[in-house]
């Protein structure tokens, strides 16, 4: 066993450190905390030029041809300097379904501009009735000739108002249930009928709801066949699943741990000092250790073709909120300050950690629905939720 | 980067699983809850140069490394063998650093079993975990790091406790052989204690698991309403999070492994992360796998009963994993300037 980094981690870290002083500015980190849209055009096209939209792909496909361990060194690396990295990582889900299950020229036409950096996707999946139930879709489409019907409603389709498709999951078999009659569409989002409204979060990210009122569509923006979306579907929440979103536990571990270091307690001592604090920051950093090395164990095993369950996407986010409630408690009134104020320690950081940490437990499948998996599939034990 | 295991490492695992499986059953383990040692398996470890696997070969060892030792100690957890398998490695390995290769021989065929004292504290003022069936004890005492024998008349029969342990007292005044003194005794014997920190560790994950996997698979038998327990989501899902945890901890106790082998300036941290999370994550899992038995899972006749009381005294036998955690802030963030709280 060797957990030694090997040596083209540093390099690829320092690459990422090298583009982010160069392109993230002030202003870039302030606009994404101000707008929430999870993606900034121009600089996704800087990522694109450098291969780091796809960066598994291989180079003659626009990516870098960095292995799941790089490519999440990248990822990381950019998204503590600043890159708002959702739109692009989102769109890698359908892309790499797109790549394994659509058609020759559905491929040659959407997946280099992907990969440049031009083309986003959202996902619609989620229904206002279906929450983390996905197969309860009700969003119909029709077919019509070579194009397809859609109407319907989604919600959370996160930078929906700044993308250029949606990877939507709709129910084309009247009167079919669950996982069956479902057919992946890859809709263009400036397509008549379609209307999207903003929804914020207290985590300061946009998401939308989108309206779909007799959306045509071409077939040829099928993905997979006609009334099989599931399997599409299913290959591209796999990847969600097993990729977990990084460890946010260590960055909240660092940055409570310079709060301490850096702020006065009650009795005007660094907090660093007290014993109190010192256990909790311990215990963030115990849980912090234990959430990288889920993660790095499932680029590990991803590269050796095996699938540990979704252990570290619910051990990660659910290590984050324990450490974001305790943050606070540790910081008291100035960790509340948000970070407009200019005497925020840490930027703001732990008001921050604290307002998002919640829905990381939910986007990637809600934590109840990743227990269920696990004890399904490393335990063997009975499903839980009915069948339909 | 590797995360695997090497296939030597994996044949060492295989073997001593297979030893633990037909040795260490639930019944000898009852058996030897009254004696703290099963004789015979002590003997089949013992001749199968179990204690050798982490020495060097210029003493007589298989050159093996602190990680297959914690594999080891995974699968005797696993089984609750009840033979000395940490603090025996750990001394020896101590053994072997100080270049006592007269005080190593007995111990590798098994001959006298020599422990530690893990309190840094007079022998005689400390309830010695393996204190009814070790020959001698290696302890910090003051500056010097003492190799203490077993003084006549003193009982080989354990105290009662928790845990199945072989807990006694020694009535000591003597001060016993002193095997190095000053920076190099202290510096030798924490490195020991960190080795302890992991076998312990490796050896609470592999009773976890073990006591997950009985409580699940009760889950699927026992019906309750009309359906197998395990179909109900309070009941079912506080194994993933068990199993989410055991995985971590798994890992810690490997990366602890490579970075104390290496020589890494994180390896003492990780070390003590290892312990405090094995500890509670087994505390946790053995809970729940014994509070699904409903009122069965606490007779005697259970073996669910057996793991969840080994769950506190394997950990409380090195220390408190809470206190732990002040040692970890220590290793990771300097020492507190002041009194502390």
């Amino acid at each position: 066993m060797d957990f030694a980094e090997p040596a083209n981690w540093g390099r690829i870290r320092s690459d990422a450190e090298a583009f982010v002083a160069e392109h993230v500015t002030r202003e870039v980190i302030e606009n994404e905390r101000r707008t929430g849209d999870g993606v900034e055009r121009a600089l996704t096209r800087k990522l694109g030029e450098r291969g780091w939209v796809a960066p598994t792909w291989p180079v003659e496909e626009g990516g870098a041809g960095l292995d799941p361990f790089e490519a999440a060194v990248l990822l990381g690396a950019l998204r503590k300097g600043g890159v708002p990295t959702i739109g692009p990582g989102t769109t890698m889900l359908p892309a790499n379904a797109i790549k394994a299950t659509g058609s020759d020229e559905l491929k040659a036409r959407i997946l280099p501009s992907v990969a440049a950096g031009e083309t986003l996707i959202c996902l619609g999946y989620t229904e206002p009735a279906g929450g983390s139930d996905v197969f309860a879709c009700a969003t119909r489409s029709e077919q019509d000739g070579d194009e397809w019907i859609v109407n319907g409603q989604k919600i959370f389709t996160t930078f929906a108002h700044v993308a250029d498709y949606c990877f939507l999951l709709t129910r084309s078999q009247v009167g079919s249930v669950g996982t069956r009659g479902l057919t992946m569409l890859l809709v263009p989002l400036n397509s008549p009928g379609i209307e999207i409204r903003a929804v914020h979060t207290m985590g300061h990210e946009r998401t939308n709801v989108v309206f779909y009122n007799d959306v045509r569509v071409a077939d040829t923006n099928r993905i997979g066949e006609a009334h099989q979306g599931f399997s599409v579907m299913r290959s591209a929440l796999e990847a969600e699943q097993n990729v977990a979103p990084g460890s946010r536990t260590q960055w909240i571990a660092r940055d409570t741990l310079e709060f301490a270091r850096t702020q006065p307690g009650p009795d005007g001592a660094p907090l660093i000092n007290d014993d109190l604090v010192r256990e909790r920051l311990a215990r963030m950093a115990m849980e912090a250790e234990v959430a990288d090395l889920l993660g790095l164990r499932v680029a590990f095993l991803d590269s050796e073709g095996e699938k540990p369950g979704p252990v570290s996407a619910l051990f990660g986010p659910e290590s984050y909120v324990r450490a974001s409630a305790a943050a606070i408690d540790i910081a008291g009134l100035s960790g509340l300050l948000d970070w407009t104020d200019p005497e925020a320690p840490v930027d703001g950081g732990l008001d921050f950690h604290y307002r998002s940490a919640v829905a990381t437990t939910i986007y990637g499948g809600s934590s109840e629905v990743l227990r269920s998996l696990i004890v399904e599939n490393r335990l063997g034990l009975p499903r839980s939720r009915p069948r339909r | 980067m590797d995360l695997r295991l090497s296939d030597e490492q994996r044949a060492v695992r295989a073997t001593f699983a297979a030893l633990f499986r037909k040795e260490s059953t639930p019944q000898r383990v009852r058996i030897a809850e009254s004696t703290g040692l099963d004789k015979d398996l002590w003997r089949t470890y013992s001749a199968i140069e179990a204690l050798s696997i982490g020495i060097p070969s210029d003493y007589g060892g298989s050159d093996g490394s602190l990680l297959e030792l914690a594999l080891v100690a995974e699968e005797a957890g696993r089984c609750l063998a009840p033979i000395p398998v940490a603090e025996t490695a750990a001394a020896a390995r101590l053994l072997a650093r100080l270049g006592e290769k007269e005080l190593l021989a007995p111990v590798l065929n098994g001959s006298s079993i020599v422990s530690l004292a893990t309190r840094i504290a007079p022998v005689g003022d400390q309830l010695l975990v393996d204190g009814a069936i070790a020959d001698a004890v290696l302890a910090l005492d003051g500056k010097a790091l003492l190799y203490v024998t077993r003084p006549d008349g003193q009982p080989t029969i354990p105290r009662r406790n928790l845990g199945g342990l072989a807990l006694a007292r020694w009535d000591v005044d003597t001060t016993g052989r002193s095997l190095a003194e000053g920076a190099q005794a202290r510096t030798e014997f924490a490195a020991a204690l960190d080795e302890v920190r992991v076998l312990r560790a490796a050896a609470l994950v592999g009773l976890a698991l073990e006591a997950v996997h009985i409580g699940s698979e009760y889950t699927k038998v026992r019906k309750a309403f009309g359906q197998p327990i395990g179909m109900y989501q309070a009941v079912a899902h506080p194994f993933a999070d068990s199993l989410s945890a055991l995985d971590g901890a798994q890992l810690l106790v490997h990366k602890a492994c490579w970075a104390l082998e290496g020589g890494q300036d994180d390896g003492p941290a990780l070390a003590t992360m290892a312990f405090v999370f094995a500890a509670e994550t087994a505390y946790q899992a053995t809970q729940h796998s014994l509070h699904v038995h409903g009122g069965y899972g606490f007779t005697e006749e259970y073996d669910i009963q057996l793991y969840y009381r080994r769950a506190k005294a394997w950990a409380v036998a090195f220390a408190d994993p809470q206190r732990e955690l002040l040692v970890l802030a220590d290793r990771r963030f300097g020492p507190a300037l002041t009194g502390g709280h």
